[in-house]
């Protein structure tokens, strides 16, 4: 039984980003239905100028906070003059437009930064690991943890004490009435995209070093676990991304320890089990199909 | 004239903590016109939406020509013969208004899941069938254009013809006259009052437009925040106090 | 059925390419494509024309079909390998493979619309991806499998890669007019009318589910009849054809050539894979151009190629000619506009 506490930590850790993920996704779905197939490509990007910023000479964690911004600047500039155009158009084409952008970006950063990847470590006194008792943990994972974690409390307070998190939130509910309000829905749904886009920022440089950098934009490893998070938690449902991550990671790391084959399937499995019980996600809204 | 065709009772439709519609029973009998009206946010809409199958009900039943189907999927109801507009015209919009109208009568005549393609004699038959629904609606100059295209009146026709080209005994309107232009209105009152005189169907319809509603109902019901407020007769509801209160401070009644 | 001078003139454009695309194997050489090439493109092409069915006439996006394309490969391929079927054989196998894919999953995709739809699809596709990469003492994991080109059952012989791609293209042949003569049934007009406005198409009795289903089906074995003729033609089998990364491809070629009509993802998938297979030497980053390509082509040619030639050359007024209007209209409704 011992050995399985430290998988069902890890699983814990693995969920927090794909509730991380998640959650940037579904606040650009949940206002303006934009299924956001480039959410991967941001965190690369954000990872790659965080390593660039690392060769270059500065801080590790001046690039963690840096990078991110960056990143999220580049996505309100996407946002602002591709996506925008879109919005009244069917959904689709946004996924279809955000899928020609990853393909994009991925070619753009094999160009860049070469097709193998680049080494990523943390800083130096975040390597080696940490007694916790029960065992030896990687330092830099127990970071990974408690920064994700300190990333859904800001984002929760954001959304739920401060007047931009409660227009974003109400423009959800009704775009139609908070624009008759006199808010400036174009400006909202720029910001919200941004915002989605900075969560994925800090979750990519937070990636690169566990999961190492590549060209391949974490799209199997985080971005597919994040979509089947938002499937599970629920659509519309940001704490159903939370709890949905957490339980997706759970699982994939025990199923890991006992089924190594079967690892990526088990999350699928737990996806369809949960659909079969409950079409709508375990926090999602009750749709016209049940 | 004084079977029940079409009667729902005990309607209870939640909405998270929103309660849109509460205890509602209403029962319509055949070959006649009954209106539904109240104050905005009574729950008129929810109530149709249950009543023809678009929601689930929380609880209650449905009954339709004596038969429960309270859980039937909403192509059994049409098949049954019920048809219905919605507030904003669900239509085609790419397709001509004849095209609209043989979707339908082609799902009618059972021919919509076929893959050879339809004999002359039925296409015929359906064609002469689409010609008297544009006729009926007077339709005829817009018959081969995108719906889309037309003026929200021509649409709301098409949805009507639409709706019959399924044979029903039951039309349920919602807001018929939502959205026209004053001019628009007539002809669709028009229409409204020929389904009832000329085809003889029962009309149950959801109206916020007063005028439209004393002339044509038979029978009004009027919601206010989701429960029945009061029933009876277009004299009777005008005159009812609660009614008047109802809507005064709550919205500017239009077109009166 | 009327003969029309735009319907004379279609007739003449598609009968020179036929012309054309015969040809191939005399001056295949000449441009430096091999013919097998040539027979990948109509393979996608057929695999186009199955997406096509779901996105441009029934409305659903089916980001995840590589399943099926996939379950189409890997039907053919397993049952070489292990059962030692023959040509034909293996291509039917393929096919009741993705069938069985397609029957599987549909009653879950079937639950929900829109974006919702296709996550799941997305989802339920890389399912069968890890299966194929990760059982590798069946599939040949990551390399997958690699064989030799079975026998035709009865003549014994092993069909060369000329008489593949001209058989190929008597198949590509036929399901384009298999496809033109579903689009013009009623039950092509069913599916136009549901990704019209489903809503509506419930509300004129219409089981729309029923509908979506057997359009689902009908896509799973076309894409997987595409994708078992491709690894008869290559001779090999492995898991990136069921990844989501090939259904992205595959959706990009309908969309490029033009959802909504007949040919259009024809086009798509000439340009694709001639484009991978000559620019990928010359320019190993050609995915950057051709990503733009086609974001500009969503941006502001939704048609795609042959739709928006289309549209210049006819200026149809709606009807079942809607191709003319936005072919992508109705594709990802959310579940809360479809509420009236």
């Amino acid at each position: 039984m011992a050995h399985v506490a430290p998988e069902i930590f890890n699983g814990l850790i693995l969920g927090a980003f794909y509730a991380v993920v998640a959650i940037g996704l579904s606040l650009i779905m949940n206002l303006t239905g934009t299924i956001n197939m480039a959410h991967g490509s941001f965190m690369t990007l954000s990872g790659y100028l965080a390593f660039a910023m690392v060769s270059a000479g500065t801080n590790w964690w001046f690039a963690l906070a840096a990078a991110p911004i960056l990143t999220a600047i580049v996505g309100l500039a996407v946002e602002r003059s591709l996506i925008r155009p879109l919005y009244k158009r069917d959904p689709v084409y946004s996924l279809l437009l955000t899928f020609g952008l990853s393909l994009i970006a991925e070619e753009a950063y094999r160009l860049i930064w070469g097709g193998n990847g680049v080494p990523f470590a943390p800083p130096g006194f975040l390597q080696g690991s940490v007694s916790l008792g029960f065992t030896d943990f990687p330092a830099f994972r127990l970071f990974i943890a408690v920064a994700l974690l300190v990333i859904i409390v800001l984002l929760v307070l954001f959304l739920q004490r401060t007047r931009l998190g409660l227009r974003l939130r109400a423009a959800v509910q009704d775009n139609e009435m908070i624009a008759a309000l006199g808010t400036n829905t174009q400006l909202l749904y720029t910001i919200n995209f941004g915002l989605g886009i900075l969560v994925a920022g800090v979750a990519g440089v937070l990636a690169a070093g566990m999961l190492g950098l590549n060209p391949q934009s974490y799209s199997n490893q985080l971005l597919m676990p994040a979509f089947v998070t938002v499937i599970v938690g629920g659509m519309g449902s940001l704490y159903g991304a939370v709890v949905g991550g957490l339980l997706i990671g759970v699982t994939v790391s025990i199923v890991t320890l006992y089924i190594p084959a079967a690892s990526e399937i088990s999350m699928y499995v737990l996806m369809a089990v949960v659909l079969l019980v409950r079409p709508r996600g375990l926090f999602g809204e009750e749709g016209i199909f049940g | 004239m004084s079977e029940v065709l079409f009667s729902g009772e005990n309607i209870v439709k939640h909405f998270g903590g929103v309660r849109a519609v509460e205890d509602v029973s209403l029962s319509v009998n055949a070959g006649s016109i009954q209106a539904i009206i109240g104050p905005n946010g009574a729950g008129k809409s929810t109530l149709f939406n249950a009543l023809s199958g678009f929601y689930k009900c929380d609880s209650g039943n449905v009954t339709f020509k004596g038969i429960d189907i309270t859980s039937a999927p909403i192509h059994q109801r049409i098949a049954m013969g019920m048809g219905r507009t919605f507030q904003t015209s669900s239509v085609f919009p790419n397709l001509t208004v004849w095209d609209n109208l043989l979707i339908g009568l082609q799902s009618a005549a059972n021919l919509a899941f076929r893959f050879r393609p339809v004999g002359s004699a039925q296409r015929k038959t359906m064609e002469e069938k689409i010609e008297r629904l544009i006729d009926f609606v007077n339709l005829k100059a817009s018959a081969h254009r995108p719906v889309a295209e037309l003026a929200h009146g021509s649409q709301r026709l098409c949805e009507i013809a639409m709706s019959l080209s399924t044979d029903p005994v039951l039309v349920m309107l919602d807001e018929p006259m939502a959205g026209l232009a004053h001019a628009e209105t007539e002809r669709v009152v028009e229409v409204i009052r020929k389904l009832h005189s000329e085809l003889g169907l029962t009309v149950l319809f959801v109206e916020h437009n007063m005028r439209v509603v004393l002339s044509l109902a038979q029978r009004i019901m009027v919601l206010d925040r989701g429960k029945v407020l009061a029933e009876g007769t277009p004299v009777e509801i005008s005159a009812n106090e609660a009614v008047r209160d109802a809507y005064i401070g709550k919205e500017v009644v239009e077109h009166v | 059925m009327k003969v029309t001078r735009r319907g004379i003139i279609a007739g003449i454009v598609v009968g020179l390419l036929f012309v054309v695309l015969l040809a191939v194997p005399l001056f295949a050489s000449h441009v430096n494509l091999a013919v097998s090439i040539w027979t990948d493109v109509l393979s996608f092409a057929i695999a186009a024309m199955a997406v096509n069915l779901l996105i441009g006439y029934t409305g659903v996006l089916p980001f995840g079909n590589a399943a099926f394309f996939g379950l189409g490969a890997y039907g053919a391929g397993l049952t070489i390998q292990y059962w030692h079927v023959g040509f034909f054989g293996s291509i039917a196998l393929g096919v009741v493979a993705s069938i069985a894919g397609g029957l599987l999953i549909g009653p879950f995709l079937l639950r929900r619309r829109g974006i919702y739809f296709a996550l799941l699809m997305i989802a339920f596709g890389q399912i069968f991806f890890f299966i194929a990469d990760r059982f590798t003492d069946i599939t040949g994991g990551e390399d997958g499998m690699t064989f030799t080109r079975p026998a035709i059952e009865w003549s014994k012989t092993v069909i060369s890669d000329t008489h593949l791609y001209l058989g190929m293209l008597l198949l590509f042949a036929v399901v384009a007019l298999v496809f033109w003569m579903l689009v013009r049934s009623p039950f092509g007009r069913s599916l136009v009318a549901i990704k019209e406005n489903e809503t509506r198409a419930r509300y004129l009795g219409m089981n729309t589910d029923r509908f979506i289903f057997v359009a689902l089906l009908i896509s799973a074995a076309i894409e997987g009849l595409a994708g078992a003729c491709y690894t008869l033609s290559i001779m090999n089998a492995d898991p990136s054809r069921l990844d989501f990364h090939e259904s992205g491809n595959i959706v990009m070629m309908t969309i490029l050539g033009g959802s909504g009509t007949i040919l259009g993802p024809f086009i798509g998938s000439l340009i694709f894979v001639i484009a991978q297979d000559v620019l990928s030497s010359a320019l190993p980053w050609w995915q950057i151009p051709f990503g733009a390509v086609f974001v500009i082509c969503v941006l502001f040619f939704p048609k795609g190629i042959l739709g928006t030639i289309l549209d210049v050359f006819e200026k149809r007024r709606g009807g079942f000619g809607y191709e003319a209007r936005d072919t992508l209209h109705g594709t990802v409704i959310s579940e809360r506009e479809i509420q009236p």
